[in-house]
C-alpha cells in the first residue's frame, strides 16, 4: 500500500520531514547519497511552512519553504515517507534497523492524484489545526495548499461514512480499511531531525491559556497574520472583533524553574517583534505591547529588527507578567510588575494576547533508539563546540531543534552540517579506493 | 527561431494572497489568454507548490506548449522552480520567462487597477520576450579538486577537517605563525568549561594527521582569480630565513574563514585608555589566567576587590549616542557571545578569588545557547549585583575620590532600582568588548566578495542560504560573517563544507549559460567591445588569414564572461548579444509594452 518495500537500505535514514530535515537530506543528497525522510505527519515542511513570514526578511514563509520542499520531494536520491513514525533504531553490526510504522491515510497513496473531488463530496466539517482550528476543513482533505504529497487523507474519527468520498473519487483511492503497516529499513546512518512542540497553552496555570479565548498561541497567530490564514485578516477569536489592543506575553513557558524548562527557547523574541511588525503593517491603528524580561536579538541582523520595531512605535515593557484574566468585554487582563516604574504591580487590559510559548523537544526519543537524552529532553552532544551534530550513539547524528532551541537559520546551518559529519562518518567506513574522483582543472565546454 | 509552433503558457500566482489581493489575476490570465499563441493562461494559488507546478508540467504534456511564462514572486526564489518544472514537463530549460508581479507590483502598489494594470503590461512583455527564447544549455567546466581554507582558526580548522575526511584535498592558508586562531587564548570556554587550548589541540592533531591538508602558515593571500570550479589564489609565505615565497594555488572552492576581532574601545570610552583599570574582557580573561589562586588577583600593580563588568561595548550601538569610528559604521550588532563571556568570567572570577565582590552593568542579558542560562544563574548564584542601564544613559566612569573604596567611581540609572541614579567604586573595570569582523584581504577585493553595512560577509540569503555567497564556489564560515560562538562557527564550518563537498565531488561545474556570443557574420574586429570588457580574458580579438586577407573577429571565453552586456552596448555593428538576452528581445519587450497601453481601472 505505500510505496516503501520492507527490506531497503538506505546511506541515511533522516527522522522528520522539517526544514532541518530537508536540508540535511537535500545535502546529502546533492553528495550522492540515498536518504529517506521519515515523516510523522501527512506532509512535510514542518513548523516552518505554518509560519506567515520569517524574521528578520520578513520573507513569506510558504515561499521560501515550498521550494526547499519540492527540491526534496523532486530530488531522484531522496524518498519521503509520511504518515510514517520511527518505532525503533537498533544497531546491527555497522547498521541500523529502523522499524517504522505506517498509519493509514485511508486512501492509497499510489491512485490519489490530489483532485480533491473527495473534499469537495464530503460534508463533515473538523476544526482545522494546521489553522489554529480557527477554521475547518472536511473529514477528508489535502492537508494544506502546499502539502506535499499532494494527497488527501481521511480522519476516520470525523467521518460519517456516507462514502460519498470513495463515488466522487474518481480513481478509486479511497480506501476505508486501511490498516497501520510496519516496514523495516536498513540504514547505514540515521540523522535525528524530530524538531520540537511548543511548551502547551495551558502549561502556566496563572496565564489561563486554555481557558480564555482571546488567549492564544504564537502559532494561532502566524495563521492569523498569513494572507492565506483562516480569516484573509486579523480578528480575535472570541468575538471576530478587530482588535484595537495586542499584547505579547514573553517566556511564556521558557526560562521558568516552575515548568521545569530553565532554558532560553531563543526564537520567541524574535518572533514576538517580527509579529508586532506584521500587526502594526495590517491593524496601523492598534495599540502593540511586548512584555519581556531580557529582548534577546541576538542573530545576524536582529537587533536591527528590534529598533525599528522600537522606532515604529511597538511599546516595550520590562516586566514579568505575574498572571491572566478574563476582563469584561472579552478582553484580557494582564498583570505584571512594572520594573521601569519603579517596579509598580500594574494591571493592563488588551483585545487580545499572545503567550510567546517556548520550544520542547517534539519526540521522546529515549526508548527507541540508543542515544542519550537530557533531562529536559534535547538530544544529548557529547562534544557541542566542535562536533555539534554528533551524539553519543556513532552514526546517530542530530540536526536542528531536535538538539535544542533555535531559530531557522541556525537549523540550517546545523543541518548542512549533520549532512557533513554523516558523510565523513560513512567514508570512513568505506575502504580506501572509493573515495572522490580527482578531475584536473580544464575546461570542456559544452 | 525555427519554424516550430509556438505555444506559450502563462501562469499567473497568487501567492496566497500575497499578490491576488492586490491584483486582480483573474484578470490578468484573461487578458494573456487573448494573446496570440498562448495556448493556456490560468491562476493558481501557490504557483511553487508541488501542483502549482505539476501544472506546468501536465499541460506541456497535453497541450504541446513550447514556452512557459511564470508571472508570481522574484526570480531569486522561483525562476530555478520553474525551470526546473519545466524540464520534467520535457522542455528545455531556458524556453522559460518569469515575471516578478509581487515585489514590483502587489507589494509596491496601493491601488488594485494601477497593479493589475502594471502586472498586465509586466506579463505580455514577458510573452513577447518568451517567443524569442531558444534553447540554451549549461555550459559545463572541470572543476580542481582542492578547497582552499582562508584562516586557520576553529572553523576554518573544522572545514578543513570535514573536507579531507571526505577525501578532498585542502589547503588551510593562516596568516599568524600558528593555527588554532582566537580559541587557543580563551582559557576555558562555554558552555562546556573545555580549555580552549585542547580544544585547538584536538582539531590541530586531527589535521596534522590527515595527508589531505596542507597548512601554510605565515601565509597571506595577495589576490586572485578565476571562477566557480576553477580559482587560482596568489599567497605570499614567509619562510624562515625573513624571505617570501609566492605560491598560486588552484581551487574548485574557497572557504573564506577569516574570523573577527575584539572591538577596540575608543580613547576615553569607559574610561579605556585613560584608567589604567579599565581593560577589555579578553585582556582580564588573559589576567585572571595567569593569576596564581593563591595571592591575591592586581592588576597594573593594584589589589583587586570590587570589579565592575559593562555589557553591549562595541555592539548594539545606537546612532546619535554613540559615534561611529572613522572608517567604519556603528556596530548596530548584537555581538552573541559577550553576555555569555562575561557571565562566566566574573563566576570565574568569583571562584578564584571569592573576596572579590562582582557588578554586572548591562542592557539586556542574552544568554541565549543551550546550557547558557546556568552561567547566568550561577553567576546570580555566586552573589553578583547586576545594574541594568539603558542605552540613552550608558553608565560613566571617573576618577574616585581619595577616600573611596575603590579607584573608579561608575556612576549609572539603574531600571532595576527604579531608575535611581547609583555610585558605585571599584578597582577594576572590564569591557565586554563585542565583535568585529577581521580583514579579510585583498581576496575580498579580488573575487568582489560583498560584505554588509555591518562590514561582516555577506551571505546569499539570511534565512534559506547562511554559508554561500552571491559568488559561485565562495562559501563562510564562522565569526567572518557574523558574531557567533564556538559551537555556531562550528556548525557553519560544517555547513559550507557540505557545499564544497557537493560542488567538487561531481568533478565540474555547470555555468548558466548568460554569456556573450559573436555573430561572426556581422563582426568587423574592431575591438571595442574589448576595451569596455572589465573581465580578463573573458573577450579576445583573434586574427586569421582568410583568402589572403586578416581578418579579425571577437571570441568569447564562456567560462569568463558574466554578462554584464557592456560589450553589447558598444559594438558598432550589432554584432553581440547575451544568450536569453538578446536585443531583439528587448526591442520585443518594449513594443509590448508601448504598442496598446493597458487601461488602468478605477478602484
Amino acid at each position: 500500500m505505500n510505496r516503501a518495500a520492507s527490506t531497503e537500505t538506505v546511506d541515511t535514514l533522516v527522522i522528520g520531514g522539517g526544514i532541518a530535515g530537508l536540508q540535511t537530506a537535500l545535502d546529502l543528497a546533492d553528495l550522492g547519497l540515498q536518504v529517506a525522510i521519515v515523516e510523522k505527519e501527512p506532509s512535510i515542511g514542518g513548523k516552518m511552512i505554518g509560519l506567515s513570514k520569517v524574521f528578520p526578511t520578513l520573507d513569506c514563509a510558504s515561499c521560501i519553504t515550498t521550494p526547499k520542499m519540492a527540491a526534496t520531494a523532486h530530488h531522484e536520491n531522496i524518498r519521503i515517507l509520511t504518515l510514517a513514525e520511527v518505532e525503533s533504531v537498533t544497531r546491527h553490526d555497522e547498521d541500523f534497523s529502523v522499524r517504522v510504522t505506517l498509519q493509514p491515510r485511508y486512501v492509497d497513496e499510489d491512485l490519489c492524484i490530489g483532485c480533491r473531488l473527495c473534499e469537495y463530496a464530503c460534508d463533515a466539517d473538523v476544526a482545522d489545526e494546521f489553522e489554529g482550528g480557527l477554521s475547518a476543513h472536511r473529514a477528508i482533505y489535502i492537508p494544506f495548499t502546499n502539502a506535499i504529497p499532494q494527497l488527501a487523507i481521511l480522519d476516520p474519527m470525523e467521518c460519517n461514512l456516507c462514502g460519498q468520498c470513495a463515488v466522487a473519487c474518481p480513481t478509486d483511492a479511497v480506501v476505508f480499511d486501511q490498516k497501520p503497516r510496519e516496514i523495516e529499513i536498513t540504514a547505514r546512518s540515521v540523522v535525528v531531525a524530530t524538531g520540537f512542540e511548543t511548551t502547551p497553552m495551558g502549561a502556566k496555570e496563572e496565564y489561563r491559556g486554555n481557558e480564555i479565548v482571546n488567549v492564544i498561541s504564537p502559532l494561532t497567530m502566524e495563521r492569523l497574520l498569513a494572507p492565506h490564514g483562516p480569516y484573509g485578516r486579523v480578528l480575535r477569536p472570541a468575538d471576530g472583533k478587530v482588535p484595537d489592543s495586542v499584547a505579547f506575553v514573553q517566556c511564556a513557558g521558557s526560562r521558568d524553574r516552575s515548568l521545569g524548562v530553565p532554558y532560553c527557547s531563543r526564537v520567541c523574541c524574535m518572533y514576538a517583534i517580527k509579529q508586532a511588525m506584521l500587526l502594526s503593517g495590517a491593524l496601523p491603528f492598534a495599540d502593540i505591547t511586548i512584555y519581556y524580561m531580557d529582548i534577546r536579538a541576538f542573530g545576524k541582523g536582529y537587533e536591527t529588527f528590534f529598533q525599528n520595531a522600537s522606532a515604529m512605535g511597538i511599546e516595550f515593557v520590562k516586566g514579568k507578567v505575574a498572571r491572566i484574566d478574563e476582563a469584561g468585554d472579552r478582553n484580557v487582563e494582564v498583570r505584571f510588575e512594572h520594573i521601569d516604574e519603579l517596579g509598580q504591580v500594574e494591571e493592563r487590559t488588551h483585545d487580545l494576547v499572545v503567550l510567546s510559548l517556548g520550544m520542547l523537544p517534539a519526540a521522546d526519543l529515549r526508548d527507541r533508539m540508543p542515544i542519550s537524552v537530557s533531562s529536559d529532553g534535547f538530544v544529548t552532544v557529547p562534544k557541542p563546540t566542535i562536533e555539534p551534530c554528533r551524539t553519543n550513539e556513532p552514526g546517530i547524528f542530530v540536526a536542528g531543534t531536535a538538539a535544542g532551541p533555535k531559530d531557522i537559520v541556525d537549523a540550517i546551518a546545523e543541518a548542512g552540517a549533520a549532512a557533513m559529519a554523516v558523510s565523513g562518518y560513512l567514508k570512513k567506513r568505506e575502504p580506501a579506493g572509493d573515495a572522490v574522483c580527482a578531475v584536473s582543472a580544464g575546461m570542456e565546454i559544452r | 527561431m525555427n519554424s516550430e509552433e509556438v505555444k506559450i503558457g502563462v501562469y499567473i500566482c497568487h501567492c496566497g494572497g500575497n499578490i491576488s489581493d492586490k491584483v486582480d489575476v483573474e484578470k490578468v490570465a484573461e487578458d494573456a489568454g487573448n494573446l496570440p499563441d498562448v495556448t493556456v493562461s490560468r491562476t493558481y494559488t501557490f504557483m511553487c507548490a508541488d501542483p502549482g507546478q505539476e501544472l506546468i508540467v501536465e499541460d506541456i504534456e497535453k497541450h504541446g506548449l513550447n514556452r512557459i511564462v511564470v508571472a508570481s514572486c522574484s526570480p531569486s526564489l522561483h525562476e530555478t522552480t520553474f525551470r526546473s518544472a519545466v524540464v520534467r514537463g520535457g522542455l528545455n530549460q531556458f524556453l522559460y520567462e518569469h515575471v516578478n508581479i509581487r515585489e514590483q507590483v502587489s507589494w509596491v502598489h496601493a491601488s488594485t487597477g494601477e497593479a493589475t494594470a502594471k502586472a498586465t503590461t509586466l506579463v505580455r512583455a514577458a510573452i513577447a520576450r518568451v517567443r524569442h527564447h531558444e534553447p540554451l544549455s549549461l555550459i559545463r567546466v572541470g572543476a580542481t579538486s582542492r578547497a582552499l581554507v582562508l584562516g586557520g582558526g576553529v572553523a576554518g580548522l573544522r572545514a578543513a577537517l570535514d573536507l579531507a575526511v571526505y577525501g578532498l584535498p585542502v589547503t588551510i592558508v593562516e596568516k599568524s605563525s600558528r593555527l588554532g586562531g582566537q580559541v587557543a587564548e580563551f582559557g576555558t570556554v562555554f558552555p562546556t568549561g573545555e580549555s580552549g587550548a585542547e580544544l585547538v589541540r584536538t582539531l590541530v592533531r586531527d589535521v596534522s594527521a590527515l595527508e589531505e591538508i596542507t597548512v601554510l602558515t605565515g601565509a597571506r593571500v595577495t589576490g586572485a582569480t578565476g571562477y566557480v570550479g576553477n580559482f587560482t589564489v596568489m599567497v605570499e609565505q614567509e619562510r624562515g630565513d625573513g624571505s617570501t615565497e609566492d605560491l598560486e594555488i588552484p581551487a574548485g572552492a574557497v572557504i573564506v574563514a577569516t574570523g573577527s576581532r575584539p572591538y577596540e574601545p575608543d580613547m576615553g570610552e569607559f574610561g579605556f585608555g585613560q584608567f589604567p583599570e579599565v581593560v577589555t574582557l579578553p585582556d582580564f580573561i588573559q589576567i585572571l589566567n595567569e593569576t596564581r589562586a593563591d595571592g591575591d588577583l592586581t592588576v597594573n600593580g593594584k589589589m583587586i576587590r570590587r570589579a565592575a563588568f559593562i555589557h553591549c561595548v562595541g555592539s548594539r550601538q545606537i546612532e546619535g549616542i554613540q559615534k561611529p569610528k572613522p572608517g567604519r559604521p556603528l556596530n548596530e550588532n548584537c555581538s552573541r557571545i559577550c553576555c555569555t563571556a562575561t557571565l562566566k568570567a566574573e563566576s570565574d572570577l568569583i571562584e578564584k578569588f571569592p573576596g572579590v565582590f562582582v557588578y554586572d552593568l548591562y542592557r539586556d542579558i542574552r544568554t541565549y545557547g543551550r546550557n547558557h542560562e546556568e552561567i547566568y544563574e550561577r553567576a546570580s548564584r555566586d552573589g553578583v549585583s547586576f545594574l541594568c542601564y539603558e542605552p540613552a544613559t550608558p553608565p560613566v566612569v571617573t576618577m574616585a575620590a581619595p577616600d573611596d573604596t575603590g579607584n573608579l567611581l561608575i556612576t549609572v540609572k539603574d531600571n532595576l532600582t527604579a531608575g535611581m541614579e547609583i555610585e558605585v567604586a571599584v578597582d577594576l573595570v572590564v569591557l565586554a568588548v563585542g565583535m568585529e569582523p577581521a580583514d579579510v584581504g585583498p581576496l575580498a577585493e579580488s573575487l568582489k566578495l560583498p560584505a554588509g553595512a555591518d562590514g561582516f560577509l555577506q551571505e546569499v540569503h539570511p534565512k534559506l542560504r547562511p554559508v554561500e555567497m552571491a559568488v559561485a564556489g565562495v562559501v563562510l564560515a564562522g565569526t567572518c560573517q557574523s558574531p557567533r560562538d564556538i559551537e555556531e562557527s562550528c556548525a557553519s564550518a560544517s555547513a559550507a563544507a557540505v557545499k564544497v563537498a557537493g560542488l567538487l565531488t561531481r568533478g565540474h561545474v555547470d555555468l548558466e549559460p548568460y554569456v556573450a556570443r559573436v555573430n561572426a557574420d556581422r563582426c568587423e574586429g574592431t575591438g571595442i567591445c574589448l576595451s569596455q570588457c572589465e573581465y580578463d580574458g573573458a573577450l579576445k580579438i583573434v586574427e586569421s588569414v582568410i583568402d589572403g586577407r586578416a581578418i579579425r573577429k571577437a571570441v568569447v571565453n564562456e567560462a569568463l564572461c558574466t554578462g554584464c552586456g557592456a560589450c553589447v552596448a558598444v559594438c558598432p555593428t550589432r554584432a553581440i548579444d547575451i544568450n536569453g538576452w538578446t536585443l531583439d528581445q528587448f526591442e520585443a519587450m518594449v513594443d509590448a509594452m508601448c504598442a496598446d497601453p493597458v487601461e488602468v481601472a478605477s478602484d
